[in-house]
């Protein structure tokens, strides 16, 4: 919110919004998702733009809502209408707004992990990048695999915990040799399961999400007028 | 040889196959794949093509395959013509040490004369063909008793380092599949650059051949190789683990 | 048929998580085909030429699986004419006859086999053994498992896990070798004995990787030089493909094969690639006198019959899928319990055996699509992976197989997510319920059913005090009051 506002949007919260249904439609529960997709879609209809500060949801509605709609064509057209309008959050701020530079700042060196279905699915993996390096005193150095998979899965890391374990300790061995202090995602599904397993090991490698980051320091600096 | 008949179980498994795409017919046209539509006319104006093209773009169509086939552990000879070809084989049959020496009985030897040359280092190389002195029950021992094969080849392809080895009346199958150490002797002309020109080419053989075409041919691209113990690369397995590849030039 | 084991996937791969040999085997090994593999493409064509090629290459396939009778009925055709015998099988147990009959009719006792992964459905080596004749696995990798009474670790490379100790016990107690932590020897002892069968074998079954319908041509993709043996020394030849191998012309043979070897290992090509269209001429030096070619259905009328899992049906068995897989890559190849890992495996596993003792597979899985990046079929498979679990949940009684535990949590979120007055509900009541288990914003350890495996190994986030909506609205109101 605080980055959006200091760049200059009028940004709201509906406050009738539940959740995209991707914790359904991944467990094979379509019924239900698409009930849950539907109230998405009657609560941000009437917005201009949609963002989404998550991978996952903004994929979940913007290449699959048109999927779980497919038999009712109606339903499947509002689906492509707000998907069209539906962003996660670095690619509205780069690829939207037409910013690279928040004018943030924040001293440290930043790794950033790839989420699987924002690389993937949205093709999104510049624009982090370009925000993150514009944010004075941020050096970014990337780890190796950073598109490698975290493990989280959404019902797969309760439904499998050791393998999604083991999974997660590589990325976490990749994090730790990449010699950053500050861990950078945009999907709170990867980075929940990221953050649990740092704090859990008493790891100082600190997640943030790329909001948290970019919100360093532009209180400061001055505000940003489209 | 008469026809196999056709297996009593073969209309009812289509016809499962059918059911199960949701067609009630079978496809009784050449469906719209253009390699299958292509016409002999068709297939001999690209052929045409692909001939124009190597003749005219030999020099470096050669040099490619001697790049890619160095890059493939191949080890690859250049020779100026078919005497120099014949003392470079005699020099690999006695840096190998090769002993028991069989050859194919092909057209190229009759150039390329290896018995001579093979005969001054004190080899007597067998042909590993059936004839008077020989039967096919022999071949196989032979074969697999043999240091070192040498055969010629249908073509050889630029872009893998392919030789095309094509069994027939006088080339077995295991001339350059049983001996330790190949010899494969090539001339120029026999060198094509893409995969794409050999398949072009054997189907328009195909076609014209009203249908027909050698039943059995290899590429051999390499010496044999394995990695199935922990990843590590070992060569030489049931295939020669050396190949030589003699260009002779026109 | 082979035995399968789907139902102790959850057991099976947490004992390969701890099984530091396989541990070692998942690591740098596969970086040679990883890495390999993009390398090679970097090398010889770039992203954009690779993307064009996948695209014909998907085209391909989808166009030939959805003319499978035409195809199958050319090539059939094809062979015959060639003077091969054509043999339609309509699953494993009717395979393993079809080859028994012909070993009988032929006096056979010596079996060699090159690489098929149907005949690992079919299990034919232990139906060979049971009719007295000795079947011969000579791919070394396949040679190894044999004696080790395993199914194959990976499609591939079906001995990976094996490390050399293991290998050089296993010719120890098996070939009487001596024992050696040497590869190349190794390998020479396995090259002695397997010669040995080559020379003497009676009968070759080889698998194909490709069956091209316009010539009847059986295309044999091979490194070693077992695959050229198997079809040239003996005297009867048994080419086993499973039925959706088609290509549909000769021509399109060249772009395949500058897809599987790059995809599968890193090559640019094979050291060997054979192509059989039938017995020997009569005027030939050599080869077998008899050529057989069996197409074998054994599940895949089922994956075809649905217009969605029939993409599956493009698989060139090429293997990239696997290596690239976070879960493949940790719990490796036998814990999925049937003849196919890896994504490919969870995929058609369920369809082709049961989907009920398969139903962890299609949820074994992150749904990450770094195995859709690679295939070179393009095969969507995240989106099979999703129709699969749709099915466990709504399908028909044979596949449903969801737990009521699971249906009464997803029931749960439902009703949760309808309505935002139900959702700030469950919240309020997460965080009374959360009190008692959670310290500064965080859970250490979650008790309920399904969702206490997270705590295992991770913190959960507690729910926060003072949520967003919370922040929001009293932001709101603030502005409003003034």
């Amino acid at each position: 919110m605080k980055v959006l506002r200091h760049l200059g949007v009028d940004v709201t919260f509906p406050e009738n919004q539940t959740c995209c249904g991707q914790i359904g439609f991944n467990g094979g529960y379509r019924a239900e998702a698409a009930d849950i997709a539907r109230h998405f879609i009657d609560v941000f209809e009437s917005e201009e733009h949609v963002v989404v500060p998550s991978g996952s949801c903004a994929s979940m509605i913007k290449v699959y809502y048109p999927q779980l709609f497919a038999d009712d064509p109606e339903m499947q057209e509002r689906a492509m209408a707000i998907g069209e309008r539906t962003h996660e959050l670095t690619d509205f701020i780069v690829n939207v707004l037409g910013v690279t530079d928040v004018g943030a700042s924040f001293r440290g060196l930043v790794t950033y992990h790839d989420a699987c279905h924002l690389l993937r699915e949205l093709g999104i993996s510049e624009e982090p990048r370009s925000l993150i390096q514009n944010v004075r005193g941020v050096e970014l150095q990337e780890m190796a695999k950073s598109d490698g998979c975290c493990g989280f899965g959404g019902l797969f890391a309760v439904k499998f915990p050791e393998i999604s374990e083991a999974i997660l300790g590589d990325k976490l061995e990749n994090i730790a040799d990449s010699g950053a202090q500050t861990l950078v995602a945009s999907d709170c599904g990867c980075l929940m399961h990221m953050r649990g397993a740092l704090r859990r090991s008493g790891s100082s490698v600190r997640p943030l999400h790329i909001a948290e980051l970019l919100a360093e320091g532009i209180d400061d600096s001055a505000p940003q007028r489209r | 040889m008469p026809t196999p008949i056709e297996d009593p179980n073969k209309e009812a498994f289509l016809e499962r196959v059918r059911t199960a795409l949701g067609r009630a017919n079978p496809i009784l046209h050449t469906p719209d794949h253009p390699s299958l539509k292509a016409t002999t006319l068709r297939q001999e104006e690209k052929v045409r093509t692909i001939q124009a093209k190597v003749i005219a773009r030999r020099a470096q169509v050669v040099s490619r395959l001697s790049e890619t086939a160095t890059e493939a552990s191949w080890s690859v000879h250049r020779a100026s013509g078919p005497e120099q070809a014949a003392a470079i084989v005699a020099d690999i049959a006695e840096h190998a040490r090769a002993k028991n020496v069989i050859r194919s009985a092909e057209d190229i030897f009759k150039r390329v004369d290896i018995d001579a040359s093979l005969r001054r280092k004190g080899v007597s190389p067998s042909v590993l063909a059936a004839g008077r002195s020989r039967r096919r029950s022999d071949l196989k021992r032979m074969a697999f008793g043999a240091d070192l094969g040498i055969t010629g080849v249908s073509y050889a392809i630029a872009e893998t380092a392919s030789c095309v080895v094509t069994p027939r009346k006088g080339v077995a199958r295991m001339a350059s599949l049983a001996p330790p150490v190949l010899v494969l002797l090539i001339d120029e002309e026999q060198v094509l650059e893409t995969l794409d020109d050999f398949f072009a080419i054997t189907r328009l053989q195909y076609q014209q051949n009203r249908g027909r075409s050698p039943n059995y041919y290899n590429f051999i691209s390499g010496p044999s190789r394995t990695a199935d113990i922990e990843q590590t690369l070992t060569i030489g397995v049931h295939g020669p683990g050396e190949v030589h590849m003699v260009l002779i030039a026109n | 048929m082979a035995e399968v084991k789907t139902r102790q996937f959850k057991s099976a791969s947490a004992k390969a998580i701890r099984d530091p040999q396989i541990q070692r085997a998942l690591g740098a090994p596969f970086a040679h085909f990883t890495e390999g593999r993009a390398d090679i493409i970097a090398a010889d064509f770039g992203d954009e030429s690779w993307e064009a090629m996948r695209d014909q290459a998907a085209a391909i396939k989808s166009h030939t699986i959805e003319r499978l009778d035409y195809y199958l009925d050319l090539a059939e055709k094809m062979v015959r004419r060639n003077g091969g015998h054509v043999h339609f099988a309509d699953d494993a147990d009717h395979a393993n006859r079809i080859v028994v009959e012909i070993a009988k009719r032929n006096n056979v006792k010596t079996v060699i086999k090159s690489k098929s992964m149907v005949s690992e459905e079919m299990g034919i080596n232990d139906r060979l053994e049971s009719e007295g004749m000795e079947p011969v696995e000579t791919d070394l990798g396949e040679y190894i498992i044999q004696l080790a009474k395993e199914t194959p670790f990976h499609i591939i490379a079906p001995a990976v896990h094996k490390s050399k100790e293991q290998v050089s016990a296993l010719f120890e107690k098996w070939i009487k070798s001596t024992p050696t932590d040497d590869i190349e020897k190794l390998c020479g002892i396995a090259r002695d004995v397997l010669r040995e069968k080559f020379a003497e074998a009676d009968m070759g079954i080889s698998g194909a990787n490709f069956v091209v319908a316009e010539t009847g041509t059986v295309v044999l993709v091979t490194n070693e030089g077992n695959g050229r043996m198997t079809t040239s020394a003996p005297r009867v030849h048994v080419a086993i493909a499973g039925m959706e191998k088609l290509l549909p012309a000769l021509e399109d043979v060249a772009l395949f094969l500058r897809l599987l070897p790059r995809s599968a290992t890193g090559q640019r090509i094979t050291s060997y690639n054979t192509f059989v269209s039938g017995p020997r001429a009569g005027s030939d030096e050599d080869g077998p006198e008899e050529f057989h070619l069996i197409f074998v259905d054994n599940g895949r009328m089922r994956l075809l019959k649905d217009e969605v899992m029939r993409e599956a049906l493009q698989c060139i068995r090429c293997g990239a899928c696997l290596n690239h897989c976070p879960v493949y890559r940790k719990v490796g190849g036998h814990a999925y319990g049937w003849v196919y890992s890896g994504p490919i495996g969870a995929v058609i596993t369920p369809v082709m055996t049961d989907a009920k003792e398969a139903k962890d597979l299609p949820y074994a899985s992150t749904l990450c699509g770094a195995c859709r990046d690679v295939c070179p079929v393009k095969i969507d498979l995240p989106r099979l992976l999703l129709h699969l679990r749709h099915r466990s949940v709504e399908g028909g009684e044979s596949e449903r197989s969801s737990t009521w535990a699971e249906r009464l949590l997803m029931r749960r979120w439902h009703n949760a997510m309808k309505t935002r007055q139900a959702l700030e509900g469950s919240s309020r009541l997460g965080r009374l319920l959360q009190r008692p288990i959670s310290r500064k914003g965080y859970i250490k350890k979650l008790p309920a059913p399904i969702v206490s495996g997270w705590t295992k190994s991770r913190d959960f986030p507690a729910l926060a005090d003072r949520p967003f909506r919370v922040r929001w609205r009293e932001d709101l109101d603030q502005q409003a009051g003034g």
